[in-house]
């Protein structure tokens, strides 16, 4: 019945994850800026098409039994490091952090996708145990920095990592690290603790 | 010329500019009708048009107009004519509702990233308003760019082709087509940060796919 639903299928997770990157990434920000801006200056030039008359009033109609939104700032210092497409998202949910020693976890959607976006905070000088990846696992920094076997990473900074990188991600002595994750599959630890560190990812 | 009077003169033109932020400002503090008519009736029939475009049907167009509009008078609050002109943020709350609509199962979701677009903003005067010199020198580029070039763009961020369909359609090669879409976008690029000097110097590769 539709064209649309034969489009790549953006999971919420991914979506969110975009909008990040776009928001936060320092090459995304003028780029997504240009690109949205683009569209709004087309949208502007289009040839109209009139809306058929019961739009207007479905809309009133719409209108009337919504609640308008306040804007409300989320004042808990940690949130203002993150995005503010992050920290909207959060602002009515309570986020349940696991906690691990030097790094604590949330899963910040639902895993049924097949995907999943975790925020991620390594306490300063905190090490994630050694682990490999099962799909595809995008890292965005937000906050502090990191680094690894492979180089040190600056909040705004993206590292794509898979199965071939096994590693053992270091957070900044002073400032830690804040990072969100999207993951295509399950992330894999191959450390010493890896038994029991498979057991809680599963 | 006093300064207030130079200032007042500044903020009648950036308001004739663009009508519709001081319309959304409006809807925002006032909840005023006749400005979200008016927004309504401009914005409504162009998104239709897009939205056909992008291969949906009549009536799923506009629901996703009337939901896009429902969102346009709940939070007006959100909107900050420093990041966006009027038509960016309101085709970008379409774009998401649209995704939304199409995804119905996961509304929920789906409903909160809505509002994602829409970052909190600290409350506004509309004496605060700015005008921004990138929204100028970005319609200025695309006022004088051949109408060829703009329908690429169009194919690829409005009707959301992919560079090898759009290659398809107008039988140009794909090669060509990669490269006036980047072309068009580093242009733009390099204007908006010749002037903005405080831009960083990091920003040199495209990622563009």
């Amino acid at each position: 019945m539709l064209d649309l639903m034969a489009q790549p299928s953006v999971t919420p997770a991914k979506l969110l994850f975009q909008q990040c990157v776009a928001e936060s990434s320092i090459e995304g920000n003028t780029l997504n800026f240009i690109k949205n801006e683009i569209s709004g200056y087309l949208l502007n030039k289009v040839e109209p098409r009139a809306l058929r008359k019961n739009v207007w009033e479905k809309t009133l109609a719409s209108i009337k039994s919504s609640n308008r939104q306040k804007n409300s700032i989320i004042t808990d210092p940690f949130y203002n490091n993150l995005p503010v497409v992050l920290q909207d998202y959060l602002s009515n949910k309570k986020v349940k952090w696991k906690n691990y020693s030097d790094v604590k976890v949330a899963m910040l959607t639902p895993s049924n996708e097949g995907d999943k976006l975790e925020l991620i905070h390594v306490m300063p000088g905190g090490s994630i145990p050694q682990h490999t990846h099962e799909g595809k696992e995008n890292f965005l920094v937000l906050h502090g920095s990191y680094s690894d076997e492979y180089g040190l990473y600056k909040a705004g900074s993206v590292q794509t990592r898979d199965e071939d990188h096994d590693h053992k991600p270091v957070g900044h002595p002073t400032t830690g690290c804040i990072g969100l994750a999207y993951t295509d599959g399950k992330i894999k630890f191959s450390g010493k603790f890896s038994k029991i560190l498979n057991f809680f990812n599963n | 010329m006093d300064n207030k009077s130079a200032l007042n003169m500044k903020k009648t033109k950036t308001k004739e500019k663009n009508p519709f932020i001081g319309a959304l400002a409006q809807i925002a503090k006032n909840q005023d009708m006749k400005s979200f008519k008016m927004v309504f009736d401009y914005f409504g029939p162009r998104l239709k048009s897009f939205l056909m475009s992008s291969g949906a049907e009549e009536s799923i167009a506009e629901e996703v107009i009337q939901e896009t509009m429902t969102i346009i008078w709940t939070k007006a609050d959100f909107y900050n004519p420093k990041l966006a002109s009027p038509s960016t943020w309101i085709y970008t709350i379409a774009r998401n509702k649209k995704i939304d609509i199409l995804r119905k199962s996961k509304k929920a979701i789906l409903e909160n990233i809505d509002t994602a677009i829409l970052p909190p903003v600290e409350p506004k005067l509309e004496e605060d308003i700015e005008h921004d010199q990138r929204f100028e020198i970005l319609n200025k580029y695309l006022d004088d760019l051949p109408k060829e070039q703009l329908d690429l763009l169009k194919m690829n961020f409005i009707e959301e082709k992919s560079h090898g369909e759009i290659a398809e359609i107008t039988k140009i090669p794909l090669g060509t087509i990669k490269s006036r879409i980047r072309l068009a976008m580093e242009k733009i690029r390099d204007r908006i940060e010749k002037d903005n000097k405080t831009n960083d110097p990091n920003i040199k590769s495209l990622g563009i796919n």
